[in-house]
């Protein structure tokens, strides 16, 4: 709130600083003769029937008597109808002629002109310079904007041939019985030293609420556009009605068209009702209450405004002789909203309080502007209810600028809790995965131990124990012994080969059985006949199951080595449906299947259980030309 | 140095050992003394030693283990290299794992000698190698093929000359790993191809020197990359 009156405060300060200057520029202009009129003469004359203002007026045969008053003239609408009682009721027009007495300017620069702040009246406006006729205005009656523009006319015509200025003016102003009337001080004098009070006037009283108005517009375009996109948020789219209604309220300061039964005239005269209505509606978004009877009140005088008041009905007239009627009830409305807007806003809303206020200080300007209209307050004051435009303006952008702010600053507070609990959620799943990698590794070392010791318990182990016995009763021979110990390092050094990793490659496998075993057969004798041929990759050849093959393979060279007196080895692989054979080929004297398992050869039935453990398939089919094994390998192994 | 005529009594083939186990130390002397065509030029049991040993006369063979007791035999291989250029570096090794060998093939080693073959086997490794061969094993050769792979298509222009025309094998050569990866031994290789075991082996022995070339290149690569060195 402090910030909003802050703002405004600034907003003001500056269009302020700016008029001043606008002002300053102007008074700094070259400086000249002018004269302050603000006594005058005047005559009434009721029941004028003499219609458009002549040409030629002589003031000395005008019918009445003129009296004296101090300008700014203007008489309180209650005295005027008084005037109006004591006339005929037929009368339909009033003509007021004002006689002012010149005093000598010895012109030097530039044009003479005159200038009032404000001309009221809603007839034919003519001013004349010793007699002739120099100026005319609203002819077809008053414009919406007359009020507001003040009078400027160069009175060069009238000069005479000597280039004295007149010697003396007068100002008829006709206007119907129960309109207000006035007319403010006048200048007189060289247009250098007056414009400058012109263009003031001009630019504070039309042109500024103007602009004004027009930014508003943009803006509350603007939001309509925003509104399409989020249809939910309704702020939005009222912001944009409050432009549109602030713009058509603002019309009839600025627009010179004639006042008259129209729709225009309904337009701009309604929309001011319509404005408070959706100041209402907005109010009660920002605080979130409802007022039922507030609203259902303020909507049934809108309405009930606007039907009256349409022109093809004529039920009321929406011009001068009702306006005064009508603004009193937009006053009170505008009181309503503020004071419910107060109340439903307290303690809850500090935009809705603020927007209270604001709907108050509008009213407060209006009623300015009703009182300036009625004649109630010095006519020289300026019109004000033009800048509720500017004020509701500034508190609406506010409370939109409220709401894009705390939405950035939202953003950021979800982004920056985002990425916290993003690097949580990280900082979790890599804690998780760490667990989950140390568990892995884990259980990869102890299947590893098991598959090792496993198999040292097998081979290298029992190898040794057998070694380490025949050693320690003396009954070591030392070739045996020999035998036992290379076949003890031939399990290492396949046990190490087991561990690279062969990439599928059974071929590599088998390659580095026969690099580690060739020497031993070259050694026994025995010729190796290598008829490998090219095989499908087995995706299933890790470590373990390569081992496995390994020593399935080595048992059998071991074997043949030991038991069959072969000379000759053949080894082959080839594809067999979805698998791969091995078959190791001797030809020694063979051996009986039947016998061999019984007799408990360890060898074979540990053959057939890493057989089994590989999903593999495994014979012998021996005769006394030989012996022939056969390893079925699956190409594929679903995985374990 | 190390010529190309047929040996005689006088040029045999001078080995130098580095390697700190004692037993090994002493099957290996016994079986060079046994050999008739070696002769063992120096013995280190240490990181140190062994680099002592390379500011005395260059040796034909030098066998090198890694696990040394002050340091890494790959110091060794390095300073061999550059203070016995024509020698021909082994790293001696139990189990020719890939680990040990392709890193001393990196840092410039020719071959590698298994802790547990017999007598006649290393020394005839030994011969091989003095010759211009180099041992493999299927398992070795799918990693080279893996290495090159990796480094094809060659980078950038920029270290081309780094890299050279060396830097890519031949199909000949890709034959040979290939043959290697599906079991077969260099004397099959060799009838395959129709050359002989020896040319065979010297094709590996060039492999190793590209590989040795393609991790400096990448080497040197990575340290630009890096900001390590300047262009």
């Amino acid at each position: 709130m402090k910030r909003a009156i802050k703002a405004c405060w600034r907003t003001s300060r500056a269009l302020g600083a700016a008029g001043l200057l606008f002002a300053a520029m102007a008074a700094w202009g070259e400086d000249g003769q002018a004269a302050h009129l603000i006594r005058a003469e005047v005559l009434a004359v009721d029941c004028d029937t003499s219609g458009a203002p002549p040409s030629e007026v002589d003031s000395r045969h005008l019918q009445g008597e003129w009296t004296t008053v101090e300008l700014p003239d203007a008489p309180l609408p209650r005295s005027l109808s008084k005037v109006n009682a004591s006339l005929n009721n037929g009368c339909m027009a009033r003509t007021l002629w004002y006689r002012l007495r010149l005093p000598d300017l010895p012109l030097q620069h530039g044009p003479l002109v005159l200038y009032a702040a404000r001309i009221k009246v809603d007839g034919p406006v003519a001013v004349y310079g010793d007699g002739h006729r120099l100026h005319q205005a609203q002819i077809q009656g008053a414009l919406w904007n007359s009020s507001r523009v003040p009078l400027w006319v160069v009175l060069d015509d009238a000069l005479e041939a000597d280039h004295t200025p007149p010697r003396e003016l007068l100002i008829r102003m006709a206007h119907s019985p129960r309109s207000p009337v006035a007319l403010t001080s006048l200048w007189i004098g060289e247009a250098t030293a007056l414009r400058w009070r012109y263009e003031l006037r001009l630019w504070f009283q039309t042109e500024l609420p103007a602009m004004c108005g027009a930014a508003f517009l943009a803006v509350g375009l603007f939001s309509l556009f925003v509104w399409n996109r989020r249809r939910h948020e309704t702020r939005y789219l009222m912001f944009f009605i409050l432009s549109v209604t602030s713009y058509l309220r603002g019309l009839h300061f600025y627009v010179g068209v004639p006042i008259g039964q129209d729709m225009f005239g309904w337009l701009t005269v309604n929309s001011l009702f319509w404005l408070i209505v959706t100041v209402h509606f907005f109010q009660l978004e920002l605080h979130g209450r409802k007022q039922p009877r507030v609203t259902n009140v303020l909507v049934g005088i809108a309405a009930a405004m606007a039907v009256l008041t349409l022109p093809e009905l004529s039920m009321l007239p929406n011009t001068t002789g009702v306006r005064p009627l009508i603004y009193l009830f937009a006053m009170l409305m505008g009181i309503s909203v503020s004071v419910a807007g107060a109340i439903g806003s307290w303690h809850r809303s500090r935009t809705g309080m603020l927007l209270a206020v604001g709907v108050g200080i509008c009213t407060l300007l209006g009623a300015d502007d009703w009182l300036l209209q009625n004649n109630f307050i010095h006519q020289e004051g300026w019109y004000l209810g033009a800048y509720t435009n500017l004020v509701t303006f500034s508190i609406f952008s506010y409370i939109m600028y409220r709401r894009y702010v705390d939405a950035i600053d939202e953003v950021e507070r979800s982004n920056a809790s985002l990425e916290q609990r993003l690097m949580q959620r990280e900082a979790d799943l890599d804690e998780s995965y760490q667990r989950l990698r140390l568990v892995e590794q884990r259980e990869t070392l102890s299947q590893e131990r098991q598959r090792l010791m496993q198999d040292m318990h097998d081979g290298l182990g029992s190898s040794l124990r057998t070694a380490l016995w025949a050693v320690e009763k003396g009954q070591a021979d030392e070739t045996v012994i020999a035998e036992v110990l290379k076949a003890c390092i031939d399990d290492l050094k396949l046990t190490i080969d087991s561990m690279e990793p062969v990439d599928a490659d059974l071929l590599l496998l088998l390659a580095a059985l026969r690099y580690r075993l060739g020497s031993r057969l070259e050694n026994s004798g025995i010729a190796l006949r290598w008829e490998v041929q090219d095989v499908p990759a087995l995706d299933w050849l890790d470590p373990r199951n390569a081992l496995h093959i390994l020593r399935i393979l080595q048992e059998a060279f071991t074997n043949i080595i030991k038991h069959t007196r072969a000379t000759e080895i053949r080894v082959t692989t080839d594809v067999d449906g979805d698998g791969v054979v091995i078959a190791i080929t001797d030809n020694g004297q063979g051996f009986d299947l039947a016998s061999a398992m019984h007799s408990g050869g360890k060898g074979l039935s540990n053959q057939e259980r890493r057989t089994r453990a590989i999903g593999g398939r495994i014979r012998w089919e021996s005769s006394a030309a030989g012996t022939r094994l056969v390893l079925w390998l699956p190409q594929k192994r679903a995985v374990v | 140095m190390t010529t190309q005529q047929p040996l005689t009594q006088i040029e045999k083939i001078h080995v130098v050992l580095v390697e700190d186990d004692m037993d090994y130390q002493n099957a290996f002397v016994a079986a060079v003394v046994a050999s008739g065509d070696l002769v063992l030029a120096g013995l280190a049991s240490t990181r140190a030693e062994g680099l002592r040993l390379l500011k005395g006369p260059p040796a034909d063979v030098l066998v090198v283990d890694l696990g040394l007791p002050d340091g890494s035999g790959i110091d060794v291989i390095r300073a061999a290299l550059n203070a016995w250029p024509d020698c021909g570096v082994m790293v001696s090794t139990v189990f020719g794992d890939e680990a040990h060998v392709m890193t001393s093939i990196e840092a410039g080693a020719a071959g590698y000698l298994l802790k547990d073959s017999d007598p006649k086997n290393m020394m005839d490794e030994i011969r091989s190698l003095n010759a211009g061969g180099s041992p493999i094993s299927p398992l070795i050769a799918r990693k080279v093929l893996m290495r090159f792979r990796q480094s094809t298509p060659p980078r950038p222009s920029a270290n081309a000359d780094a890299r050279g025309e060396t830097a890519q094998l031949s199909a000949r050569e890709k034959e040979v790993l290939d043959l290697i990866t599906k079991g077969f031994t260099a004397d099959e290789i060799a009838g395959l191809m129709q050359v002989s075991r020896h040319t065979v082996l010297t094709f590996v022995r060039r492999i190793y020197s590209k590989l040795k070339v393609t991790s400096k290149a990448e080497a040197i690569y990575e340290a630009r990359n890096q900001g390590l060195l300047a262009d």
